[in-house]
Order: structure tokens, then sequence, then C-alpha cells
């Protein structure tokens, strides 16, 4: 409505406003130029020689352009919208209190830097219950953490401090800061963005540190690829991670790595950038040379702790992997907590042997991180070049997996060495055997073995302390951490009673909560009151310490009877004969399901099934569980992390 | 009602001491001829009163000293000041009835209903230029005074003849600052900090304005955040979803529209003040400095 008419009352068409919009709107006062000072001056021939520049009324503009008044208004404040920009005083928010408009420092908003689609899928993956929200955050478990404000804090209360040390480290906080905001900026002029997610291939170097660092400070997400990963584990990751970059050596063994990711970039349309430590091929581009960029644009949203912080892959297959998103909500605060659980100090030293692809390694570096203990290198373990670190690095905390204790041990190196500097060792990645821990806790005389069960979904859910019984430590995977909530449950989620074998299920504020686009897998994880379904059997005693005893999906149902075939595993480990073995069900018209034990031997060995019924009745074995049938095999089907895989064993 | 005798000159006297009483800084009487020639048909004092003989100018102080040091956010809620403008013209009008019975308004300081809003009803601007208290700035025309520095104005239409004031023989702006910054760098505070560069112009060899230019569009959009309104419904109507339906009516940016519609005021309303903040007439100009006054007691 124009003074109460109508446009089709006024005559004026879209074509109209087309054609005079642009003249009305100049005319009107919408510009303005004043030549001189002629109002002042009362200088009338100026203004009526001027009055198109000045500003005319509607009244006038339609006397100048031929149209009715009416029709100018309408038209004029038509013009007016279609110019108009909103949100435009938003920069006038950050002026005033000292700070000027400046237009060379200005980036107009619409140029600000936005969330791409793959990223706010990402971000959409979050999606927590509201109240468990509000009561991880009213309990005090969810804080505003980040590693980079780990590392800012660091580097400010003590920036002589030893952040890195062992091979190729040696830096203090206040360098480790300066060089992952350099190669965060490196990163960015790569074409990295907030939220993109970027893989990883490397060995525990300084390398690894520093980019997982520089893409926290960026706020982009890792995904972790194993050292043992090849093209075809590449292909799916890559492509369901849709991963932008990726940072790998130019070579893994007789891996070319860095050219199978370039012929992956072309095959993927995500995959834009090959990042390489070390000399890259033509089209890839040096993690070296990202440390000399311009700093980062101001106007980058600095990371929080609800951003994407690690999407990690766990079992799952080619064609419904499993990606776990996890924000720093759900694992600095599970650090956070573990620092003080785990006993590590400021200036501890921090060795992990177990590589930093996977979430255990992370978790050290994370706590290092948090309780400003330094992060000792080992690139690649080896059993002389583990004693080699500790002995010269004296690490106060060990974080490894029972097969690195056990080479140690195997070849005698504990009798010797010198790993008194070790205050807590904690022991995770695959079931603990006892007797190892028995065997290695007289050598480590300065402090404790501990044990420790996690998942890619949740982090650290059990440990034991340092100041646990030793035989609990040696037995158990130990009680929850600080905020998770275990239970013993059954297929239908209700509790079991304490001493009762069934699934470990679990939830707390780390536990993540939906896999990364696979709606049925995620459906599948979850119990109807929210506990996540671990897969993992286990019991729990009166102290709330849980022991492991093996995945539910190899239960052996005989008859009905159900039992866990990883006790019978375990002994059998111990049999002279024996190199590598695993129980899978083969099936039995009668019975359902019988126990098959399909085994490599060791060089020049030989055994029988009788033989090894025998050897498990003497180790008590129940007759129930006894092995019904042996297969031979030269090698065993072996996942990516070393795990034999079970569904792949037919007779 | 009859008018009393009265005697011109002293009535006038009268009149300004009544307004600077009632918080006026400068007060004049604009040469009625002039505001009816210069004034666009519609938009001239006798279209709201046929029968005015004068036209009474008078300007109230801007900002305080600490206004000025305050973050644009905070500083668009000062901008309301010219009420006080109003409520001493307002009383001005009855106290010319009263005492020489003469009908008298102040004048509507608000837009023209018919042409939206970016169309006063009448250049309170043009009244207070002729009554001589104040001079058209490069900064869009805001008016400044060399004593007063940045004021709001308001007026009284009176069919009391009063003796027209002149305009200042003198404009003070560009000040001397102002002229050495646009010789170096071609631009004065004004235009170079204005978060929208709505502001350009020239400074002749004299040190004189030649030319000032200035886009009120762009410096609406930055100012005059009714104008988001409807461009936020459209939005909402348009949108795709309703998401995008919801994020452009309830986002905090647009809920504080609907807040300050409600409210009534409240920032933003007429101008952002940075032009303002950095002109030395605006801020620094005797009567304008509060504190710089008081020192030199
Ligand atoms: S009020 Fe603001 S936008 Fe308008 S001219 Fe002054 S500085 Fe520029
Ligand atoms: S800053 Fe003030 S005095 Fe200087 S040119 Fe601008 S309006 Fe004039």
């Amino acid at each position: 409505m124009t003074q109460g008419y109508s446009r089709d009352q006024l005559g004026v068409t879209d074509a109209m406003i087309d054609a005079y919009g642009d003249i009305v709107f100049k005319l009107s006062n919408n510009h303005q130029i004043r030549r001189g000072d002629p109002v002042r001056m009362k200088d009338f021939a100026a203004i009526e020689a001027h009055r198109h520049e000045l500003g005319m009324s509607d009244e006038q503009i339609a006397e100048r352009v031929g149209l009715a008044p009416a029709q100018v208004t309408l038209i004029r404040n038509l013009e007016e919208r279609r110019r108009f920009r909103t949100g435009h005083y938003h920069q006038l928010n950050k002026l005033g209190g000292g700070k000027r408009f400046r237009a060379e420092r200005m980036t107009p908003l619409q140029d600000h830097f936005r969330y791409n689609e793959d990223a706010l899928s990402l971000r959409a993956a979050f999606a927590f219950d509201p109240a468990t929200v509000r009561g991880y955050v009213e309990d005090g478990y969810w804080k505003n953490d980040t590693l980079r404000g780990w590392l800012i804090r660091n580097a400010e209360e003590t920036p002589d401090g030893r952040a890195l040390a062992g091979a190729g480290g040696d830096l203090t906080w206040r360098e480790l800061r300066e060089r992952v905001g350099k190669l965060a900026a490196g990163f960015y002029k790569a074409g990295i963005r907030p939220g993109d997610v970027v893989a990883v291939q490397l060995p525990n170097t300084r390398d690894y540190v520093e980019s997982f660092l520089a893409l926290c400070w960026l706020g982009a997400v890792m995904t972790t690829l194993y050292m043992t990963f090849r093209e075809s584990e590449f292909r799916t990751q890559l492509a369901h991670s849709n991963a932008k970059a990726v940072i790998l050596p130019e070579i893994i063994g007789d891996f070319a790595a860095a050219e199978t990711a370039l012929r992956l970039s072309v095959e993927l349309e995500t995959l834009q950038r090959v990042i390489v430590a070390g000399t890259p091929p033509a089209g890839a581009i040096a993690l070296a040379s990202l440390y000399d960029v311009p700093p980062l644009p101001k106007e980058l949203p600095a990371p929080t702790a609800a951003d994407p912080f690690l999407l990690l892959y766990t079992s799952g297959t080619t064609s419904s992997p499993k990606g776990v998103p996890l924000n720093s909500h759900q694992m600095l605060t599970n650090a956070r907590l573990g620092v003080v659980e785990h006993d590590i100090r400021p200036g501890d030293v921090v060795l992990s042997a177990a590589p930093y692809g996977h979430l255990f390694g992370l978790y050290s570096i994370e706590m290092a991180i948090c309780a400003g203990a330094s992060i000792d290198l080992l690139p690649i373990f080896s059993p002389p070049a583990f004693i080699k670190a500790v002995e010269e690095d004296r690490p106060t905390h060990l974080f490894a997996g029972p097969a690195h204790l056990a080479a140690c041990n195997g070849m005698g190196l504990f009798d010797k060495a010198d790993m008194s500097s070790l205050r807590v060792t904690v022991l995770s990645g695959s079931a603990v055997p006892p007797d190892l821990v028995r065997a290695c806790a007289p050598k480590f005389t300065g402090g404790v073995i501990t044990q420790l069960w996690g998942m890619t979904e949740l982090q650290a859910g059990l440990y034991s302390r340092p100041g646990d019984d030793p035989e609990i430590a040696a037995t158990s995977a130990g009680r929850n951490s600080p905020g998770t909530h275990v239970r013993i449950g059954d297929e239908n989620g209700n509790e079991l009673p304490r001493g009762e074998e069934g699934e470990l299920q679990v939830r707390g504020p780390s536990v993540f909560a939906a896999y990364y686009n696979n709606p049925e897998a995620t459906a599948a994880a979850f119990t109807a009151d929210g506990y996540f379904r671990s897969g993992d059997l286990a019991c729990m005693d009166a102290n709330g310490n849980v022991t492991l005893s093996g995945r539910l999906k190899e239960v052996i149902n005989r008859g009905g009877v159900k039992y866990s075939p990883q006790e019978v595993e375990l002994l059998l480990e111990k049999h002279p004969a024996i190199a590598q073995c695993a129980i899978a069900p083969v099936p039995d018209e009668r019975l359902g399901e019988r126990a098959c034990c399909y085994a490599v031997l060791k060089p020049q060995a030989s055994v029988t099934l009788e033989e090894l019924c025998a050897f498990l009745t003497e180790k008590g074995l129940a007759k129930h569980k006894l092995p019904e049938r042996l297969e031979l095999r030269e090698t065993m089907p072996m996942t990516a992390t070393r795990k034999i895989i079970k569904g792949q064993l037919k007779p | 009602m009859s008018q009393n005798a009265y005697d011109p000159e002293t009535a006038k006297q009268e009149i300004f001491a009544y307004a600077k009483k009632r918080g006026a800084l400068a007060v004049g009487v604009a040469d009625l001829a002039a505001i009816e020639r210069i004034a666009p048909p519609g938009h001239r004092p006798s279209d709201i009163m046929p029968r005015v003989k004068s036209v009474i100018s008078v300007g109230v102080g801007g900002q305080t000293q600490g206004a000025w040091t305050v973050p644009a956010k905070a500083l668009g809620y000062f901008g309301s000041t010219e009420t006080r403008a109003y409520s001493c013209v307002y009383a001005l009008a009855f106290f010319m009835e009263s005492m020489y019975g003469a009908p008298s308004v102040y004048c509507p300081p608000d837009m023209d209903n018919e042409a939206g809003p970016r169309v006063p009803l009448q250049s309170l601007k043009l009244h207070a230029e002729l009554a001589g208290i104040g001079a058209r700035s490069l900064a869009g025309d805001i008016l400044l005074h060399p004593e007063f520095g940045y004021m709001y104005f308001a007026s009284v239409f009176t069919e009391l003849e009063l003796p027209p004031d002149e305009p200042m023989a003198d404009n003070p702006c560009p000040a001397p600052s102002c002229t050495d910054m646009y010789r170096k760098i071609g631009q004065t505070p004004c235009m170079k900090f204005c978060p929208v560069q709505c502001l350009s112009g020239k400074i002749d060899a004299e040190g004189k304005q030649e030319e000032m230019h200035y886009d009120m569009a762009a410096c609406a959009e930055m100012t005059q955040q009714y104008e988001a309104v409807p461009a936020m419904l459209a939005r909402a109507l348009e949108a795709e979803d309703a998401t995008q339906r919801t994020d452009a009516l309830f986002d905090p940016d647009n809920k504080m529209l609907w807040y300050k519609m409600s409210v009534g005021s409240g920032g933003l309303l007429a101008q952002c003040f940075e032009c303002m903040r950095v002109c030395p007439i605006a801020t620094r100009s005797p009567q304008a400095d509060p504190i710089r006054r008081r020192n030199s007691k």
C-alpha cells in the first residue's frame, strides 16, 4: 500500500519498477551531493541548480521524471528495499571503546568462514540427549577443554618446560606452541578449514604430535590411518570420512604411501591434498614447507570443546564402516580426569609404545598435555628401541599393549634393563594375560603395572589405579573411569548380579553419540536406556573391578551351553607347539555349534587334538570347553590392527 | 486567541531565556521565507501551520565525554537525547501561547506517513541551519556548532512574528586538523572511520568544504534497523524450509529487532555515531566537553 493505494490502483508494474527504480533512487535523498555550502549562504540559485544532487522529494522527482508522486513513493520504497542489505551493523559491534573502523582490516561478513557441507554433516552426528548434556555440564564433567587451550596454557605457565622428548623431540612448550600455530596456518594455506577431516598415517614422531595439535588448533578433525593400512583400507576410510587431506610418509616399508594417496586423490572427489612428512612426490606438499606461511586469518572461529575433534574408525565392514566422531568434551574430560587417576604430574614423562593411530596412544598425548608432562617419542616399537627409550628418557608413565611387554619379556630384556623410572605402566589393547603382569611387575621396580579397558567409542572406560592390590591389577581391567557408569547387562539391557558374566555396557561423558552416517550400527550399539553395548563379555566383582572374558559375538553355543573361547585361547597360547591360535564355532547338526581350534604351529612342531585336550584338561579347563576339532594353518587371516579375523576361519 | 502586544526583540530574548532554562544550549529564529523556498512542497512549515510567522529552532547537547569512549553497541543506546529537545520545544510552545497569546506548535519530529521512513515531515536540520545554530558538515550534513559541537534539534512553529537570525557566518567543518588529514590521505576522520564508507568529499585550497557526498542508503543499512524488519519477514516467507524460516524470525539478531520494536527504543535507530565519535568539533568543542569546561573554570 502506498498512501492507501494498492499497486494496481497506482498502475505500477514490475516493469515500471525495474525501469524507473534506478533514477528515482538516484534523485532521492538516498544519495546526497552538496557542492559548497549553499543553504547556509542562502544561495537559492545554487540550491535550485543542484536539487537533483542534494536529494529531491517524491513530488519533485515525480515532476522531473514524469510520474505521479505516489508512484514515485512506491517505486522508491521498493527500490530501497531491493538494495537494502541487512545485518550490516554487525561490524559496528566490533567498534568503539578505542577500536576504529579500518577498511583494510574488515572482511565483509558474507566472506567470513562458514563450515562446508561435509563438516556440517559431521557436526550433526553429535545428537546428544539434552538431559545428558545438562547433567555433564552441571556435574562439571564437560568444561571448555581443548588441546589448543591446554597447549597455550602450558606455553604460558611453563614456557621452558619440556613438551617433547625422545627421538626427534626435545621441544619446550613455547617452541611446540609456536610450531603448532605455524603449522595450523600452513594447513589453512593448504586449503584445510575448520571442520575438515584430515587423515594421518604417521609413526609416533614429532611430525605426528605437531600435525595432530595443529589440526586441533585449526579446528579440523583428525582421522587416523593405522600404519598397517594399505590401499584398500585407505579407500574405504578416506571415502567414508570425506577426508580433505592426508598426511603420511613418502613410503612405509615397501608401501608407496604417498603415491597411493595421490592416486586416490584422483579417484576420490573429496580428497584434495596429500601432505608428506619427508620428500614429497610430484603433486604432494611437503609437511616441512607448511611452517613458513602467513598467520591464520583472525576471523576464523577458535575451536571449542563441543567441536568435532576426532573421527576414528573401529571394526566394521567395507560396505558399512563404523566411524566414531568424538569431540573435545568427550575425550578431554576423560583425559583430564584420567590424569589424576593415573597419577600424572607436571614434569612427568609419558611414553606410548602404542601407536598414536590408536586412541590409546592419543589418550596418552591428551593426558600429558593436560598435566604439563612431556610426551616421550618412540617412533616405532621394537624391543631394543623401547628399552633404549626407557633407559635414556626415563619415562614415568608407559602406555603399552601386553604384546609389547611380552616381546621384551620373552627376549629377557627386562632382566638387564633399568625400568625403575616407570611409576605407572598402563596396559591395554587386548586381553592382558595375568601371568605376564605377574612376571613383569617385579622388574618394574619403580612402580606398578595397571590395566585399562577402552574402546574407540569411549576412550578409557575402566582402569586399575596405581594404589590397587597388584593381583587386582593383574587379573582385571579395574574400575570405571570417573563419570563413567559401567554395568554387566543382558541383551535386553537388564543389569546382572555381581559375579555373573554378561555384556559390558557403558554410559558416561566420554561415550560417543552416534556412528558417522551409519544409523543401523548406531541403533544396534545402544540399549533402550542409553548404555553403549561394548560387545565385550565381562563380569564385575563386589568392588566394581571388571574382568573381560571375550567378545560376545565370539561366544560358542554348544547345545545351549554358552562360553567365551578367550579363556581357552589364552591357555592354548602357552602350549609349546602353538604359535598362534583361535577358537571358532563350526555348525553341528546335533548341538548347533561345536568349537574348532585353528592353529599355526611353531617351526618343526606338531600336535594332535588329543594332546591339546590333555594339555587343557591338565590346566583345569571344563570338559565342555574342550575343542572338538583341530585345523592347522600356515597363517591366520589378520586385520590391519593385527587381530585374527575369526569370520574368515572355515574348516 | 488574540495576541498580546509585545516587543519582538524583547519577546525573542524572553523566549531564548526560557528555552535555555529548559535545557537548550542554542536557540535561534529561522528565516521563514528562506525555509519555504528551500524545503520541497509538502515539507514546508506552512504545510503544517498555514498561518505560521516564525520558526524557532533549539539545540540540546549531544553525548557526554564518557559516552564517546564506550563500544559502539553501547553508544547506540545514548542516541535518544533528542527527546530532551522535544520536551524543551513542547514546553516552549505552551510558554509562547500563555505569554503572547500566539498559537504555537512544536514541530512534529517524525517521518512523513505518506512517504515512508526515509522522509521526514519537516527538516529540523534546515530550520536549525537557517536559525544560525549549526552548519552542515562533511559527515553527511550533520550540523555542527563551533561552541556546542554536535546537538539534537527541535523546532517551534508560531504565529508570533519574531525577527529572524542569520545562518552562521562560518562553517566550523572541516576543523584544521581534519584538513591536515585530508591533505595527507584524501579523507577526513569522519570519512575514514565510517564503517560503511558512505562519506566522501573534497576540501578546497582555502580549507573550506567543496563537495560533500553522502550515501544515505548505506548509512541507513548500518543504522536504521527498522528497514531490516520487513526484509526479515520477507526472508521468512521465502524460506525453503521450517529451519530457515525459524532462523529468519528467531535468530538472536532478529529477535533483537523485535525487542527494539516492542520497547520502542534502544540504539541504532538513527545513526551509528562513529563519524561523530572521531569528529573534533562534535567531541571537543568547548561547550561539548563538560570535562574541559570544568577544568578551564
Ligand atoms: S552515522 Fe555511521 S554510517 Fe552514517 S555516516 Fe556516520 S559513521 Fe557513517
Ligand atoms: S570530522 Fe567533523 S570537522 Fe572533521 S570533516 Fe568530519 S564532520 Fe567535519
